[in-house]
């Protein structure tokens, strides 16, 4: 403790876009003295390795509520953050090949439309009508809403950490930290690569490493990282204007800005832990289904091929609020690899917690770790 | 690796990549310790093994052993059946796409077909890429890596151009100079941004004595033309290599040669998990490696380029210690023997001057080669006046020996250190010419003076040969033109084709005479794949972004066909030029399979092709 390096009201650990985010807001409400702690380059954990969808069509009308409003900010991101991230509203088509599941979707299009979202139901002929180049051979129902789409996710990083650091906020890349103080049940410092940094909040943003992060102050968080990979194609003129996704069917594919597919699937027998290595029966599963439903990608060669991290929570809906065992101690975690779309609502959010000690915009309090104190876990289903 | 899907994997003990001579020598002398050779594959992205020995036409240093005095090709040719010979499999226009974490990868370019193995030990001999050159407009049609003028010209009879700018005097510079003079080109110089040249002099000397100036101290700046190159730029450079206004010169050319230097292709020995670290001496990034070139990724061997950019000899050397190793834990046999041998062959070629970069780099690993012990000093007497005897004009200590092989009167001494510059005994030489044919830096001339005037025998090795008593310009060593002389007689050399000519010069001129003539005769783009240009790779820097894989993500840069091969050390020196960091000490990015685009139909033909015969 005796040099100590920096003071901060909030240190951040994890320089993804939740992290990136939070920052953004706790300056746009006037709290600038924010750090952004991460061990390696910006966008390296999990946002930085994802699909980059950002949709609303979920079951639960909190998560609807959520997804909304970040889909507002998102609209806004350009003329509020000052970057283009490519954000494109060419829909979310959800395509279901399984009886139960399409009754759940009109049930979750019910809710939605409750909610104010402007949805659609399509039978697999209007499918093939409007999609020419899907095969919708099997296919039960789909269901559309335009306002979903999707963006670059590390353009979007990349832009709220410089329109933080315009503000003032400072942002440690390639700085990792090594633990957190915490003296008479209230956080007081970091420890970090590059020395000690006094602070009164710390927020866990730090994706795959959430539990590891959370242990640093003694908190425990019920999350399990585990790996997901995707590959991306060569480019194609821009046609496909929507992000398709199938949970029964167990992909979801894009057509990204610059016209390259990227797409990926989940694998049930992965066990959980940090793997970044990528392994080719992935390639062949996914190449073989995908081509079934999308002939076009035959004549496609893959580009590139990684993996990242779904950061599970119990109930795959992410934990988000304030430690009752150490005050001061933030989390955004669990994100169960829908992280990205909602990260601008959920950091406004906690921004608001943090500054306010209450939310303004959006009720987050249902994503309190408590609710997995309760034996009835209700599961989101609209996740891949 | 567990079996699992519908594709079958196919097992092999040891799995060479890169058919180069490294992985031919590997491959050689894994297959002759564990006798037999069907259990190593080697696969190689180009239609012929050999890797770059096939479109090398000169002829190679070294000593006999390593094939000296033989052209690239041939040797390349030597290899190869000799491989065959043992039973080796070879997997042609095949590339491995990805080392996953639970197959190899290969793709079939040919049947356009994907194939997994698994091996017991990897030996990764995937050579070296091309360096790339920032300037303006260095996207139009008619630039080009000296690698593809080599593979158009020597490999596909194809000549790219009629007048070229090499940029760059190393070896590779020089040699595809001296290749494309001999294919009829017109070379206009070579420019080079250090003060002096790169690679042998004896290299050197062969081009300056056709005319071709060396411009030492100039780099290009600018392509010119519309639709394709028609000219370009050069311009003297300071002490930090930047072009100093005012000193541009134009050159009418219609093609432009890079050749400025090579960088270990690491893109696969990455994904095996190896330790990889930048050593600027040896090319860049490299695999860390120990004595028996095992890498810190079990069973992971490596040779040739890949483990520090050197020679054909010594990746040659490589592959053999690598290759006997392996065979060591196949077999289980000691082959301490046969390792040590090499170990000590290795020790040789690498004690001169032009290794001691090598050395420095390998230091940086904890792996010592000592210097010293030859002879440095050249020469002084050209023999006795009036005798027909060879003199040696090759002023540095190279690895090299074929003189003192060849030679039927044992008048030439290298002796026992490789590396020393080569004496003749005048006693012993009887002119006979044989080392003239045999230099590979065709570096022996032949002089005798008579009464008018003397006779200067030089190596020739181009077309047409010319005709007995024709009058000829004569050329200095500088390739200026100094009289008139006349062919007295050809030594035709059928067999290895350096031919060796016979002049009359006018007396006295016997030590200047060393070429006669017969014929009297906009955009600076980083990448290319994604055109992405220095002034947006700079912008982004200047914004506040230095790491490469945020750069990268920004820009798309690598994410085009190559994959970076190209343009991740430019970007990586661009970044350390701005920020002072060296690169050695900024974040090695990700290098992710596949390591060439992956056709997806071919993938699933994979998975059908077994699906069918269930």
């Amino acid at each position: 403790m005796s040099d100590v390096n920096g003071t901060y009201d909030v240190c951040i650990i994890g320089g993804g876009i939740t992290g990136t985010a939070l920052a953004y807001s706790l300056c746009k409400l006037g709290e600038t003295s924010v750090a952004v702690f991460e061990k390696s380059y910006l966008s390296s954990g999990s946002t930085g390795r994802c699909g980059g969808g950002i949709r609303q069509q979920w079951s639960t009308k909190n998560n609807v509520r959520l997804a909304m409003r970040s889909v507002k900010l998102f609209e806004n991101f350009e003329e509020d953050v000052g970057m283009d991230i490519e954000y494109y509203q060419g829909g979310y088509l959800m395509l279901s090949y399984d009886e139960e599941e399409a009754e759940q979707f009109e049930k979750n299009v019910e809710i939605q439309r409750e909610e104010g979202l402007d949805v659609e139901i399509l039978t697999p002929k209007q499918v093939s009508e409007r999609y020419p180049y899907i095969n919708t051979q099997d296919l039960i129902v789909a269901t559309f809403c335009q306002t979903d789409g999707h963006a670059n996710p590390h353009k979007a990083v990349i832009g709220y950490a410089q329109a933080a650091k315009r503000m003032g906020a400072d942002i440690y890349t390639h700085t990792e930290v090594l633990g957190v103080d915490v003296e008479n049940g209230k956080v007081v410092g970091i420890q970090t690569t590059r020395g000690y940094f006094k602070c009164n909040v710390v927020v866990n943003a730090s994706g795959p490493w959430s539990r590891q992060v959370a242990e640093l102050a003694g908190v425990e968080l019920p999350t399990e990282s585990y790996r997901h990979q995707i590959f991306v194609t060569e480019p194609l003129e821009n046609f496909f204007p929507m992000m398709a996704i199938s949970f029964a069917g167990n992909f979801y594919m894009r057509q990204a800005h610059h016209g390259q597919f990227i797409m990926g699937q989940g694998d049930k027998d992965e066990k959980p832990g940090i793997n970044y290595n990528v392994t080719f029966k992935f390639e062949k599963e996914l190449a073989e289904k995908m081509v079934g439903i999308f002939p076009f990608l035959k004549n496609l060669r893959i580009m590139r091929h990684w993996s990242g991290m779904y950061n599970m929570s119990p109930d795959a809906q992410p934990i988000i609020g304030q430690s009752d065992k150490v005050k001061g101690y933030f989390y955004a975690v669990g994100y169960s690899g829908h992280g990205f779309m909602v990260a601008p609502a959920v950091s406004e959010a906690l921004s608001e917690l943090i500054v306010f000690g209450k939310t303004l915009h959006t009720d987050v309090s249902y994503l309190n770790v408590d609710r997995f104190s309760n034996e009835d876990v209700e599961k989101e289903k609209n996740v891949v | 690796m567990v079996n699992e899907g519908p594709t079958e994997k196919k097992h092999v003990k040891a799995l060479v990549i890169g058919a180069g001579p490294a992985g031919l020598c590997g491959a050689i002398a894994t297959a002759e310790s564990i006798g037999d050779g069907k259990q190593i594959l080697v696969v190689d992205e180009g239609i012929v093994p050999g890797g770059q020995l096939p479109k090398q036409t000169h002829k190679f240093f070294g000593h006999e052993g390593f094939y000296a005095s033989v052209r690239g090709f041939e040797i390349g040719e030597k290899l190869v059946s000799k491989a065959t010979d043992l039973g080796v499999q070879f997997s042609m226009q095949t590339t491995v796409a990805g080392i996953y974490e639970d197959s190899i990868v290969t793709y079939d370019r040919n049947n356009n077909s994907v194939d997994e193995y698994t091996a017991d030990y990897l030996l990764i001999a995937t050579g070296a890429s091309e360096r790339f050159l920032v300037f303006r407009n260095n996207t139009l049609p008619g630039v080009y890596g000296a690698g593809a003028v080599q593979t158009l010209m020597n490999q596909y009879k194809v000549m790219p151009g009629e007048s070229f700018l090499i940029v760059g005097a190393g070896n590779i510079g020089l040699i595809v100079a001296y290749q494309l003079l001999q294919a009829g080109a017109n070379v206009k110089a070579i420019v080079e941004a250090s003060s002096k040249i790169g690679g042998y002099m004896v290299h050197a000397n062969k081009i300056m004595r056709l005319g071709v100036p060396i411009m030492l101290n100039h780099t290009i700046v600018s392509a010119l033309g519309e639709e394709r190159v028609q000219g370009a730029i050069v311009a003297r450079v300071d002490e930090h290599f930047k072009p100093i206004p005012g000193t541009e010169k134009e050159f009418v050319v219609d093609t432009i040669c890079l050749a400025v230097g090579l960088q270990p292709s690491v893109e696969l020995v990455a994904q095996t998990g190896a330790e990889i670290k930048y050593i600027s001496e040896l090319g860049g990034y490299v695999p860390i490696r120990d004595e028996n070139m095992k890498t810190t990724a079990d069973n992971v061997y490596i040779a040739g380029d890949l483990s520090g950019i050197e020679e054909a000899s010594t990746a040659m050397i490589e592959g053999y210690i690598a290759g006997y190793n392996i065979a060591q834990k196949i077999t289980g046999q000691d082959l301490s023997e046969k390792i040590s041998t090499m170990k000590d062959e290795l020790i040789e070629f690498r004690k001169g001057p032009f290794a001691s970069k090598v050395r420095e780099g390998l230091k940086k690993m904890n792996i010592l080669f000592p210097s010293g012990g030859y002879r440095e000093r050249t020469q002084q007497s050209t023999g006795p006046n009036g005798k027909l005897r060879a003199v040696i004009e090759c002023p540095q200590a190279i690895p090299c020996n074929p003189c003192e092989t060849s030679c039927p009167t044992g008048a030439i001494n290298v002796g026992k250190n490789i590396n020393s510059i080569p004496y003749v005994d005048y006693d012993k030489c009887i002119g006979c010419g044989v080392c003239v044919m045999k230099c590979p830096g065709l570096a022996i001339f032949l002089l005798q003076e008579k009464e008018d005037y003397s006779i200067v025998g030089i190596p020739y090795e181009f077309l047409p040969i010319p005709e007995n008593g024709t009058i000829v310009k004569l050329f200095d060593k500088d390739g200026r033109y100094v009289a008139d002389g006349q062919i007295d007689k050809v030594s035709v050399n059928r067999k290895d084709k350096t031919h060796l000519v016979f002049l009359r010069v006018p007396k006295g001129m016997e030590n200047i005479v060393r070429h006669f003539d017969l014929a009297i005769n906009s955009e600076e783009y980083v990448c290319r794949c994604e055109e992405v240009s220095r002034q947006d790779v700079e912008k982004v820097i200047d914004s506040g972004i230095t790491d490469y894989e945020e750069i990268r993500r920004i820009l798309r840069i690598g994410m085009g066909p190559c994959g970076g091969k190209t343009c991740r050390n430019v970007v990586l020196q661009i970044i350390a030029e701005k920020t002072k960091i060296p690169i050695s000490e900024s974040k090695l990015g990700a290098f992710r399979p596949p390591v060439i685009p992956l056709p997806i139909d071919a993938i699933v033909k994979s998975r059908k092709g077994v699906d069918k015969d269930e």
